[in-house]
């Protein structure tokens, strides 16, 4: 909780800096990349899921709070959340610097780890978010996805997670070096403006490696595929 | 605070005042700023108007006499009128942080400055996104001389991109996500049908080529989905202006617009131009012309027939237009004809022209703070290796063949033709009628690079936004040549408050004198002012969005005769 | 009583010839070119000089009235900055004028405020025709004055005007009003 403190305290002082008469408007928005419900053949593995932004800032200095989770609808439990607290500072022309902190509450325990990246736009239009998470268990995540246009309000995403421990973490059911791997294509349609996106899909989740041989060790699937129906959102 | 809708004309608050104290007229003039319900047919929305109403009043002034303007804020916000290409004393002038501190809600301001100058000019907001939310009208100033040109009637047609979103909420969304209004990406579909035009080889590599540089050939306008009007009007209020068939009319184009720049055009009547930003122009007779945000253009047409002539607006991207009606009887409408093809930007709108490599010299490149402006690496400006350019198959610059004009790179995608054949009128055809100035040299350069960062939607002037950036310093007196590189792929309207722009188009002593200059993708314009408006002045690039995140200037003018002076009075 | 019977003789042999000269109906009868637009006028018949000044771009006066038949001498000062011209003709003879002039600004024989006479002498060349000198017109440059000799038809709707770009659609057009 420390850690929150800090950054919005810098946060606080790197707008204080930058107001005057002609200050530049401030940045601020809620990006929902996510909101869906995931089915499969079977009703007790349907979860409902989440991954979005809060953002508030100017161009040199953005405060992100960046929230993801799966609620498994069945059982009424949460399976996974994740809410991350980030500073972002532009480095390049397309490229962010990332510095925050994050924390887990999987099964009602909580997990704090630091967190430093990059996120931006690659070449040919790939977003791109690389980050290194620092605490006694480490990972490595690595998210790409990509908007292709069919048209200028149907737009097909296909996106790519990769997580992958650095160290074993029982608690979470991996292993180290043994990667999970999220993929996705969801196809949403630009209902009003940007800010309300319908779409649906499909997720294909997997786990590899020494993860792989735990999971089935523990007699669970080690991967599984949903179809997706949601909502982006962007205000 | 009051909320006065468009129909209630009740509140026109336009008192004329005629003192006569010998040679020297005076007239007093009442302006209210006011939250007024905007309906354009297409959408309704709350918006600015003045004294009830967007567009505001007409203005008119006489040259010769000095006004007097009541300006009352009945705003919860505090508001500002700026006399757009008005030669008047800096405090005068109306912009907060530089002439003065900007009128408190409730407040009332009073202008007072003398009228030395005639022609169409207009007035608006300098205060947040109020002009593009409708805090604007038009200024008629009557000349003291008779006029090189007649006409038996006249009009003021002011245009506008009215858009649905209040203006700070585009400048957020702009920030969040750069093409957020820009539906006209290239899609699947286009992929597809371009694989047709140009096989699968060529259009993989142009895709790949626009890509490397994470930039859009559509990309002309940031801001789609508005709804243009001619003077407040749509295309289903459509605005008409009454003649007789054989008059001779005066039409007095603004273009009021945050963002857009319009072609116009009246099939079946040639326009003759013969003012160009208040300033008289040698006459010149064109089918089309292309007016750039908050520039003007006087042409008089001479219709002749008992029928109706459209008056239409084509946007520049091609993406919405309007039509006003000329017409020789009430209640007649003209046609309406369908939008033009998109234009697309080409490498040489990039800078990437072979032949004008101006802008893109690093070598000329000093003192790029790079802390100052994120990330904006010159170094690393992607598409700059020209082994890497596939695909440069100068056969297929379709827009290389069509039309020349030496204010667009050569090979640009944006050069526009007339609608119906005939002239396009192109800034190389303006020549003052009479000069303003002595022709000199000018007594030094000053380069001004127009940047920007389009995916963080960061524009600036060379590399620094303006609260990071020093003013730039003037001396009274002086002739200052400005060289503005354009190192952005966007079109750029470029005012100088205070003083006049002398646009250097290869006429000598007969440039035209100016106070909006549009500076194209890929291009390097010259321009000269002399130094004669002591104070301080608002210098920036005039689509609303670009000047508010930062493409603007304070320049301060040191010296001048003694009875002025640097101090900052508010109230008049 | 014989002196006064010549006078009178003379007087008719006079007016008969007269009237025969002037008759319209004998106009063809070889006096140059004549038709609908009138013709070039003799200085030996100029009943009436009027004085027109050019300005930037209108004309003092601004219209004109004269008699069917009647030959004026307009003298014609330009008293702009700018070049212009007064040109007799009708709407559509202008009309058609205005891309001559045109082409002679393209070729740099017309430049805003003086008259190139080495580039009018190269057109001259290269297309046949240059300068012209037609009787009907003047162009003149600043501060220059000019002549033109016009004898005026019956029943035309003619005007006067100045054919450099810009200049017609300017207002720099007036009409001739032919009284009877």
């Amino acid at each position: 909780m420390k850690r929150t403190y800090l950054f919005l305290g810098l946060l606080s002082a790197a707008l204080g800096s930058t107001s005057s008469a002609n200050a530049e408007p401030l940045i601020w928005g809620v990006q929902v990349e996510q909101l869906e419900n995931r089915f499969t053949g079977d009703a007790q593995s349907d979860v409902m899921a989440w991954d979005g932004d809060a953002l508030i800032g100017t161009d040199e200095l953005k405060f992100v709070v960046r929230s993801e989770g799966e609620f498994q609808t069945r059982s009424e439990r949460l399976e996974t959340m994740e809410t991350q607290l980030r500073l972002q500072k532009p480095i390049s022309t397309f490229f962010d610097a990332v510095a925050g902190v994050r924390f887990d509450t999987p099964d009602g325990r909580d997990r704090v780890h630091g967190v430093v990246g990059l996120h931006g736009l690659a070449p040919q239009w790939f977003e791109v978010d690389a980050d290194l998470f620092v605490s006694d268990r480490p990972s490595a995540r690595f998210e790409v996805e990509y908007e292709a246009l069919i048209t200028n309000y149907l737009i097909l995403t296909p996106s790519i997670e990769l997580d992958v421990p650095l160290r074993d973490n029982l608690e979470a059911e991996v292993k180290a070096w043994g990667p999970k791997m999220e993929v996705g294509a969801r196809l949403s349609y630009d209902l009003v403006d940007r800010s309300i996106a319908p779409y649906i899909g499909v997720h294909y989740e997997r786990v590899f490696g020494d993860t792989l041989d735990l999971r089935e060790e523990e007699g669970e699937e080690g991967d599984g595929l949903f179809f997706v129906a949601g909502l982006r959102l962007m205000f | 605070m009051s909320r006065l809708s468009l129909l209630n004309a009740g509140v026109v608050g336009l008192s004329l005042l005629v003192l006569s104290a010998g040679d020297i007229s005076a007239a007093e003039y009442s302006l209210s700023v006011d939250r007024v319900k905007i309906d354009t047919g297409d959408f309704t929305r709350m918006g600015i108007g003045y004294n009830g109403e967007t567009p505001g009043p007409v203005l008119r002034f006489k040259e010769g006499e000095d006004v007097t303007i009541k300006v009352t804020n009945n705003l919860d916000e505090s508001t500002s009128i700026h006399w757009h290409g008005l030669i008047l004393p800096y405090q005068q002038d109306g912009v907060p942080g530089i002439s003065y501190d900007g009128i408190d809600p409730g407040e009332t301001f009073t202008y007072n400055f003398p009228i030395v100058q005639s022609g169409t000019y207009w007035f608006h907001s300098h205060s947040g996104f109020q002009e593009p939310d409708g805090a604007y009208g038009a200024i008629v100033i009557e000349p003291e001389k008779r006029e090189p040109f007649r006409y038996d009637r006249e009009y003021v047609v002011q245009l506008t991109d009215a858009h649905p979103h209040a203006g700070d909420r585009i400048m957020r969304n702009l920030k969040m996500s750069a093409d957020y209004y820009n539906r006209k990406q290239e899609t699947l579909l286009d992929f597809f049908s371009d694989v047709k035009d140009k096989g699968l080889s060529a259009t993989v590599d142009d895709r790949m080529m626009w890509g490397d540089m994470r930039m859009m050939p559509t990309d002309i306008e940031d801001l789609q989905g508005f709804t243009p009007l001619i003077n407040g009007k749509s295309s289903s209020q459509n605005w008409t202006g009454i003649f007789k068939p054989g008059e001779r009319v005066r039409l007095r184009f603004i273009n009021s617009s945050a963002m857009t720049y319009f072609d116009i055009r009246v099939p079946g009547l040639k326009m003759t131009v013969v003012q160009a930003d208040g300033n008289n122009v040698q006459p010149v007779t064109v089918d089309e012309f292309r007016v750039a945000v908050a520039e003007t253009y006087d042409v008089i047409v001479q219709p002749k027939e008992d029928k109706a002539y459209a008056v239409i607006a084509e946007s520049m991207g091609r993406t919405a237009s309007v039509r006003g009606t000329l017409a020789s009887r009430q209640g007649m409408v003209a046609d309406l004809p369908p939008l033009r093809e998109d234009p697309r930007l080409t490498m040489a709108d990039m800078g990437m022209d072979h032949g004008n490599m101006a802008g893109m010299d690093h070598s000329k490149m000093p003192g790029m703070d790079h802390s100052k402006m994120p990330g904006m690496d010159h170094s690393k400006m992607p598409g700059m290796d020209h082994s890497k350019m596939p695909g440069m198959d100068h056969s297929k610059m379709t827009g290389a063949a069509k039309n020349n004009d030496a204010f667009y790179a050569a090979g640009s995608g944006l050069v526009p033709s007339a609608a119906d054949g005939g002239k396009f009128l192109s800034y190389s055809d303006l020549k003052a009628q009479k000069p303003l100035y002595e022709d000199r040299e000018a007594t030094r350069e000053i380069e001004l690079r127009l940047t920007g960062n389009m995916e963080r939607y960061i524009w600036s002037i060379n590399g620094e936004k303006y609260e990071d950036a020093d003013p730039i310093v003037l001396q009274y007196g002086e002739r200052v040549r400005f060289k503005f590189v354009n190192e952005t792929m966007m079109t750029h309207p470029m005012h100088l408050h205070g003083m006049w722009t002398i646009l250097d188009n290869g006429n000598g002593k007969w440039d035209p004198i100016k106070h909006t200059v549009s500076v194209a993708p890929g291009t390097t314009m010259y321009t000269e002012t002399e130094v004669d408006a002591p104070g301080q002045w608002a210098f920036h690039c005039h689509l609303s969005y670009h000047a508010d995140s930062g493409m603007f200037r304070k320049v301060v003018v040191k010296g001048g005769p003694k009875s002025a002076s640097l101090s900052s009075q508010k109230g008049g | 009583m014989k002196k006064r019977y010549a006078l009178y003789a003379a007087a008719a042999v006079i007016t008969l010839s007269l009237s025969s000269v002037y008759n319209p109906a004998l106009a063809g009868a070889g006096h140059g070119k004549s038709g609908k637009t009138g013709a070039p006028g003799k200085a030996s018949e100029v009943t009436r000089t009027i004085n027109v000044t050019m300005s930037d771009n209108f004309y003092e006066p601004e219209s004109l009235t004269v008699k069917e038949g009647e030959t004026v001498r307009f003298v014609v000062k330009n008293a702009g900055e700018f070049v212009h011209e007064f040109n007799i003709a009708t709407a559509e003879m202008h009309k058609a004028h205005a891309p001559e002039m045109m082409m002679m600004m393209k070729h740099g024989v017309l430049e805003a405020d003086k008259i190139n006479r080495d580039a009018a002498k190269k057109m001259q060349e290269s297309m046949g025709h240059g300068m012209h000198d037609d009787p009907n017109s003047v162009l003149l440059e600043p501060g220059k004055t000019g002549e033109v000799i016009w004898t005026f038809p019956e029943n035309a709707e003619l005007e006067f005007a100045c054919n450099v770009p810009g200049h017609y659609e300017s207002g720099m057009v007036g009409k001739i009003k032919l009284s009877h």
